[in-house]
């Protein structure tokens, strides 16, 4: 009978590749896409992704379905084109966004993991980019897909056959994919800068949320003629840029009501972006 | 391990608005388990910040392991694990997936990183407890975590800052026998604490700070004193003491102990010839040993 062996196989240092900072950017990505689907996480933490994700994508798969089924797919005759489709899931990006974003920063420096990403290869501006990368992939995804298959739907069930519709409609693949990330742009800076100051997930979502809705009142001060707070109009920038890349006029929206331009409405994004990058970068530094 | 210092600064001041935190501290150390202590305050975290990039000097020279701060933070973090003080792991994610993710983040590929996150949980005794939600671990079992993510990428060295904290004696002594092993391990250490007694048992190098200056950067052997005999007797210490001192001894008295130097002779022999004279007994003879708390309150000039 072969006698038992104990093999100590004590400390074994690591003598193999080191990737350095693109393998610590790498990382912190496949973490923050992780922390935003739930992945790895409680089950319960999967819930909502999951379900937010359903919601978004059943329209344009219940209409497609529909025109395969009917054999028709009328775009004068369904109820949501590409421009409809972003102001319905515009809302629902809106919650996402308010969700994943405090889970994505609040956690790392209530909890004190900031001082780990302190001692590895990555600087504050990695950390920051690297969570804002991490939700632009899944919110981008979240809004795109469902216009894929809108127009791969109708594609489907076109006269003039799936290549050649998609050919001729194949700026939508771009124009679409620019809105969501536009849309992501817009909202996730306001809600990375209150999830930088907050310390409750929770409260941290509700607040953005809260924020964002009450842009709406800035309607009232433009119709009493004060233009200027159209600019404040943080929930209609993105639909206002919407419609003007789609083409489409569907919405009044209050930055034209306030009488700029949908390049204002751009321009007000983009401010917004960089001077949230620049408060969350600051404030992530003093918290290693 | 190198003879090349892992650490060398020079004239370092660093402040936090008006208070100076770090005031004009040089010192070289070598390779192996550096003991850094001082009272609460005293600037221990504020330098092992200033170690990783975490803080820049206001003013001064620092050099981790042969790299430039903060000219090469990155690279020197590529090299150099921290164990913080306070909370650093997230409550929601299991011991083997943060420690993985953390070896990744100290750029290690991702099955290497696995590999690692499961080796190194076994060495701090976590591995049956690899797949357990942090959030429910006991302090010791934290620490220990805390402990295996600043080694999980193999680090060169490995700054921990008290890592006997809210630890019961059991505890205590289990991390220190882990930080021991470091050495075994091929990592070098800075120890930060302010226990003395913990940098005594781990430690072959003590920097010792006060108010943000350097008190003290030596080795701990020359915390002993071979050159001053430590006696306690039993019998009549003042006889003892007297009969010494006819030998040309000096001699400090403290109820039943005696410490006995003799410039230019033996205090062993005179201890001996000394007690034998008196008629005495002895309860205990050896070297005069220092303690870092004796050294430290009286403000790390021991030296001599």
């Amino acid at each position: 009978m072969a006698e038992g062996v104990v093999f100590d196989l004590r400390y074994k240092p690591h003598d193999g590749p080191r990737l350095g900072r693109s393998g610590a950017r790498r990382a912190l990505i496949k973490d923050g896409l992780r922390k935003v689907l739930g992945l790895r996480r409680r089950a319960r933490r999967k819930v909502l992704p999951a379900i937010l994700m359903s919601i978004a994508v059943m329209p344009a798969l219940f209409f497609t379905a529909f025109a395969v089924v009917a054999g028709d797919f009328d775009v004068s005759e369904t109820i949501f084109g590409h421009a409809d489709y972003f102001d319905l899931n515009g809302s629902m990006a809106l919650i996402f966004i308010a969700l994943a974003s405090s889970e994505l920063l609040i956690p790392d420096r209530v909890h004190g993991t900031m001082s780990v990403y302190a001692s590895r290869p990555l600087t504050t501006p990695d950390y920051v980019a690297g969570r804002a990368g991490a939700l632009a992939i899944v919110v981008v995804a979240f809004l795109w897909i469902p216009h894929l298959v809108l127009l791969f739907g109708r594609a489907w069930v076109s006269d003039q056959g799936f290549g050649s519709y998609v050919f001729d409609h194949a700026e939508l693949l771009w124009q679409t994919m620019l809105i969501s990330f536009i849309y992501f742009v817009a909202y996730t800076s306001i809600a990375f800068l209150v999830a930088a100051f907050s310390k409750r997930t929770a409260v941290a979502a509700g607040v953005f949320i809260g924020i964002v809705t009450l842009s709406g009142a800035t309607d009232a001060l433009v119709q009493a003629g004060y233009d200027v707070f159209g600019l404040g109009a943080v929930l209609d920038h993105p639909g206002y840029v919407k419609d003007w890349i789609l083409g489409s006029n569907g919405q009044n929206w209050i930055p034209a009501r306030a009488g700029m331009e949908p390049v204002m409405s751009l321009a007000v994004i983009i401010v917004l972006a960089v001077v949230a990058g620049l408060i969350v970068n600051g404030r992530y530094r003093r918290a290693a | 391990m190198t003879d090349a210092p892992i650490l060398s600064i020079s004239d370092l001041r660093f402040a936090y608005g008006d208070i100076v935190a770090i005031d004009g501290v040089s010192c070289e150390v070598p390779a192996g388990r550096i003991g850094l202590v001082g009272a609460n305050g005293a600037g221990k975290t504020t330098l092992l910040k200033l170690l990783l990039g975490v803080l820049l000097p206001a003013d001064g020279r620092i050099q981790v392991l042969g790299h430039d701060m903060p000219r090469h933070t990155l690279d020197v973090r590529s090299r150099v694990g921290w164990m913080p003080e306070g909370d650093c792991l997230p409550p929601d994610q299991t011991a083997a997936d943060f420690l993985g993710y953390a070896a990744e983040l100290g750029g290690l590929p991702v099955r290497a990183a696995r590999q690692r996150a499961s080796d190194v949980l076994g060495l701090v005794g976590l591995h049956e407890e690899r797949f357990r939600y942090m959030g429910g671990f006991s302090t010791g079992m934290k620490q220990r975590a805390k402990l295996a993510q600043a080694i999980v990428h193999d680090p060169e060295l490995v700054l921990l800052d008290e890592p006997t904290a809210g630890l019961d004696p059991e505890g205590r002594t289990e991390m220190l026998d882990l930080v021991r092993r470091l050495d075994e391990f091929g990592i070098n250490a800075i120890i930060s604490s302010h226990v003395l007694t913990d940098i005594e048992s781990t430690c072959d190098w003590v920097v010792m700070l006060d108010g943000g200056k350097v008190l003290r950067s030596n080795p701990l052997t020359s915390l002993s004193t071979p050159d001053v005999a430590e006696v306690e007797i039993i019998g009549d210490p003042q006889a003892v003491a007297s009969a010494a001192r006819r030998a040309g001894a000096t001699v400090e008295v403290d109820d039943a102990t005696l410490l006995i130097s003799a410039p230019g002779g033996d205090p062993f022999s005179i201890a001996r010839d000394a007690v034998l004279d008196a008629g005495a007994a002895f309860r205990r003879l050896g070297a005069k040993r220092t303690t870092l708390e004796d050294v430290f309150m009286e403000g790390g000039d021991t030296d001599g």
